[in-house]
């Protein structure tokens, strides 16, 4: 098996005049979990449809589990998981009739682990699915996608509907994924969710992608919040001319600013001009971050 | 409100109206350009009993006469009806299995306003579609310099609008009742073919009394294209239509509306019932979803148990009441002129065989099979398509070429029991009958051919369905080459010069030969057996070739 759960070089679909995905390089590794980001319309559900050969790519390739995506379409979904967005099932069959079915289709799937999934997901499997709210129906979508044990599972837009306690079950499944050396393909809308889960993130735009980068480095670059308290009132423009320092606000004893420098040179004039009681600095929040790369012609 | 309502659903529903309009107009110019060259002298050599009995007066009786009254008295009042059964059964039921009808009631609308506006917009529709059926017979007429001296075109349109409105009205009302789409169109049809079937069949075995139970009488049995409209007939149509309002009226307020969601079936009850779970499980649940092609049959299971339960029933009874048919009548049928026999589908309704052929197997069996077949290819692959199940099913190891074998086997299963049931039936009817003259063979040929002549437009379903991914164009395809075919069947043969033409036609094929008396037709078959694998294998490069929608 390849170290690359996905490789599209120069993938491209037009349809029409529009252009959904532009000459699209991309690598995703086993044994991470991989966020795709992008806004609504950008081209990740057009991206995933290509590589699972549903639709077929004006030009370009892609390559899954080191198998071509066209040639080799069967056979890649032996090794794939998929959970398709806005999903739709057989409305007349039960949970358990779905997964049967699917079951049947791709062999080999343990019973006992379809068990387990439904119970850590607490999905009800006897209803018709059509009778199952959003979210319970999305549990059975889990189930199909995470049954096989496959080597990739591609999930688009997997949360919704999900309750808080389930989204954090799913999350752990998505990690124990990861650390078995297979690997989570993810496109979200939950950013939280992603910037918790997975390793890396690819952001995409109007059919481009603009970045891939690691979590743990987004999240270094990212901007901080930063309250500071003295011991008696302060003034705004002695910390608004430090290097990283934005959108200050003063309230008598206390600084409250958005900062992405070193906290040495911070905390060097704060303590230089007046005396210091408190500093209290927020987790770094990537939510910002993305939302800049959504932002139409932005830089980042 | 009212206005909103309304013109929301007038813009959902005139589609299928206006669609049904232009292909009924286009039949109708069809059939009045092939029947220009017909020599129709032999009618005035038949008994007057004959011409009465058909609604033909000697005065007033030509080629536009004789036209309009193959379009109106079958085909042009199923489907007027047809589209206004359709309508009726989306306006309320259709929205709730959607789940929009609660979102049309969170606003500041009555359940009977909802009601009413919707009424309106079917009512404005289906006459409309009258009107435009009026103007275009008036219009195909002048174009082609027919003379419609005597023929009442405006009261056959009248006639036919209001016998669709009642039929419309009917689907509405058993959808305010019930809240199921399904239920409240299955129940509409099968009583309008009931009522077709009563009103028609029964006279003949004198029986005029009891046919005046069913409400198709009102529409035809006065002849309004010959005789003008009849004032007693229309006020029984108005007032059935208007019970049928009321009804609705009274449903829809009295009733829980349903959420979006499934219908508990029988099946489902067992299921739940711990004394029949686990044996009901292995039937309906594991076994049902073993693999693609039991799992496609199975969802077409119930539109099997009605469309062959429908020709089963026919098989019974028809050879049963030729014996109830007065002899002077089979007599008189006997003295048809050869002209005449080809008219009404090339059978001697003399003899049982002709009788059986040409009230079971010249129509109502063929829509039947159709009807199952053509649903099934449109289902097979454009409805996975539009449910937005293509995508999961195709995330698993199937290659497309391989769902379209399964589905397609799944198809020609469903055809197989079609055919046993007819064959079947049939055979009980002649032996209950004492038909001896009708064989085994040609029972079971007749019934062969049928399925093989069914398969021909379910895989006309299936290459349209396999090419745009949208089942209402695979639908309209298989539908629009039936109608063109029987027309090129029954019309084309009267005019020497389009006679050729016939043998391009399936049902010349299936029928041509006078399958139930000649037993097996084994050029037919093979031609209808090869169209049909053709079709198939055409649909598999169209698929595979094809960016999947959903």
């Amino acid at each position: 098996m390849t170290d690359a759960a996905i490789l599209t070089e120069g993938l491209t679909k037009h349809y029409g005049d529009v252009k959904a995905l532009v000459d699209l390089d991309l690598e995703v590794k086993m044994g991470e979990v991989f966020g795709f980001l992008g806004p609504n319309g950008a081209g990740k559900t057009t991206m995933i449809r290509s590589c699972l050969d549903l639709i077929h790519p004006t030009a370009g390739k892609a390559t899954l589990v080191g198998l071509d995506s066209h040639a080799d379409s069967v056979q890649i979904r032996r090794h794939i998981g998929y959970l398709p967005s806005d999903l739709s099932m057989y409305s007349d069959l039960t949970g358990r009739d779905m997964i049967t079915y699917f079951a049947n289709l791709r062999g080999g799937v343990d019973k006992a682990y379809v068990d387990e999934l439904a119970g850590r997901l607490q999905a009800d499997l006897g209803k018709k699915v059509g009778d199952l709210s959003s979210g319970n129906r999305q549990k059975v979508g889990l189930i199909l996608a995470f049954m096989s044990k496959p080597q990739l599972i591609i999930m688009d837009e997997p949360s919704t509907g999900l309750d808080p306690l389930v989204q954090r079950e799913f999350q752990a499944m998505m990690r124990e994924v990861a650390a078995e050396g297979r690997c989570v393909f993810l496109s979200s809308h939950t950013l939280s969710e992603v910037q918790r889960v997975a390793d890396r993130v690819g952001i995409i735009r109007t059919g481009h992608l603009i970045d891939v980068e690691y979590v743990d480095d987004l999240r270094s670059k990212a901007i901080r919040t930063i309250e500071l308290q003295f011991d008696g009132p302060v003034e705004a423009s002695v910390f608004e001319s430090i290097d990283g320092v934005r959108d200050v606000r003063v309230a008598s004893h206390h600084a409250t600013m958005s900062f992405d420098g070193m906290m040495d040179s911070l905390l060097r004039v704060a303590t230089e001009q007046y005396t210091l009681v408190d500093v209290n600095t927020q987790e770094a929040d990537l939510e910002e971050i993305f939302l800049e790369y959504y932002r139409e012609g932005a830089t980042v | 409100m009212f206005a909103n309502v309304f013109t929301k659903s007038l813009r959902d529903r005139a589609g299928a109206g206006l669609i049904a309009t232009v292909s009924l107009a286009a039949l109708i110019l069809f059939s009045l350009w092939s029947y220009q060259d017909v020599d129709i002298s032999f009618y005035y050599d038949l008994p007057p009993v004959v011409l009465s009995l058909m609604g033909i007066d000697p005065e007033t009786f030509g080629v536009a006469s004789m036209a309009f009254g193959a379009i109106y008295d079958f085909m042009g009042a199923f489907i007027v009806g047809g589209v206004a059964i359709s309508i009726g059964a989306a306006t309320i039921a259709g929205e709730e299995k959607a789940g929009t009808f609660g979102l049309l009631l969170g606003n500041p609308v009555s359940r009977r306003g909802a009601l009413l506006s919707k009424v309106a917009s079917l009512v404005l529709i289906v006459t409309v579609m009258g009107v435009l059926l009026w103007g275009v017979a008036i219009w195909s007429a002048d174009l082609l310099d027919l003379d419609t001296a005597g023929v009442h075109l405006g009261a056959i349109s009248a006639a036919l609008t209001i016998n669709g409105l009642f039929y419309g009205m009917l689907g509405l009302a058993i959808g305010a009742w019930t809240g199921r789409r399904g239920v409240a169109s299955g129940i509409s049809a099968g009583l309008m073919v009931l009522g077709y079937l009563g009103a028609n069949l029964l006279p003949l075995a004198d029986l005029e009394s009891l046919a005046q139970v069913f409400p198709w009488y009102y529409y035809s049995s006065s002849s309004p294209l010959n005789n003008g409209l009849n004032w007693g007939d229309v006020a029984v149509l108005v007032g059935l239509t208007v019970v049928a309002l009321v009804f609705a009226w009274v449903g829809i307020q009295r009733r829980d509306l349903r959420d979006k969601g499934t219908d508990k079936t029988l099946i489902d009850r067992l299921r739940a019932n711990p004394r029949t779970q686990k044996a009901i499980d292995r039937i309906a649940g594991s076994a049902r979803v073993s693999g693609i092609a039991v799992k496609t049959a199975s969802e077409s299971q119930g539109l099997l148990t009605v469309t062959a339960g429908i020709v089963f029933y026919m098989g019974v009874l028809i050879p049963i009441l030729f014996n109830f048919i007065p002899e002077d009548f089979v007599n008189i049928f006997a003295t048809f002129p050869d002209a005449l026999i080809v008219m009404i589908g090339g059978v001697d309704m003399s003899t049982p065989a002709g009788f059986v052929t040409g009230e079971i197997f010249s129509l109502t069996a063929p829509i039947a099979i159709i009807v199952l077949l053509a649903s099934m290819g449109a289902r097979a692959l454009a409805g996975e398509e539009e449910d937005h199940t293509m995508g999961l099913l195709m995330a698993n190891p199937v290659s497309r070429s391989e769902v379209v074998l399964k589905k397609v086997s799944a198809m020609v299963g469903m055809a197989f029991v079609f055919c046993v049931a007819t064959a079947l039936g049939t055979w009980g009817g002649v032996l209950l009958g004492g038909q001896d003259e009708i064989s085994v063979e040609g029972i079971v040929a007749i019934s062969v051919l049928l399925t093989l002549f069914g398969l021909v437009f379910g895989g006309v379903s299936l290459l349209f369905s396999a090419m745009t991914g949208k089942r209402s164009a695979a639908t309209w395809a298989a539908t629009g080459l039936a109608l063109a075919t029987w027309v090129m069947y029954t019309f084309l043969t009267l005019s020497e010069s389009t006679e050729w033409m016939t043998q391009l036609s399936p049902f010349q094929w299936y029928l041509g030969s006078d399958p139930l008396v000649n037993g097996m037709d084994w050029g037919g078959s093979a031609l209808l057996l090869g169209l049909f694998a053709v079709l198939v294998i055409a649909s598999i490069p169209l698929f595979k070739g094809r960016d999947l929608r959903g």
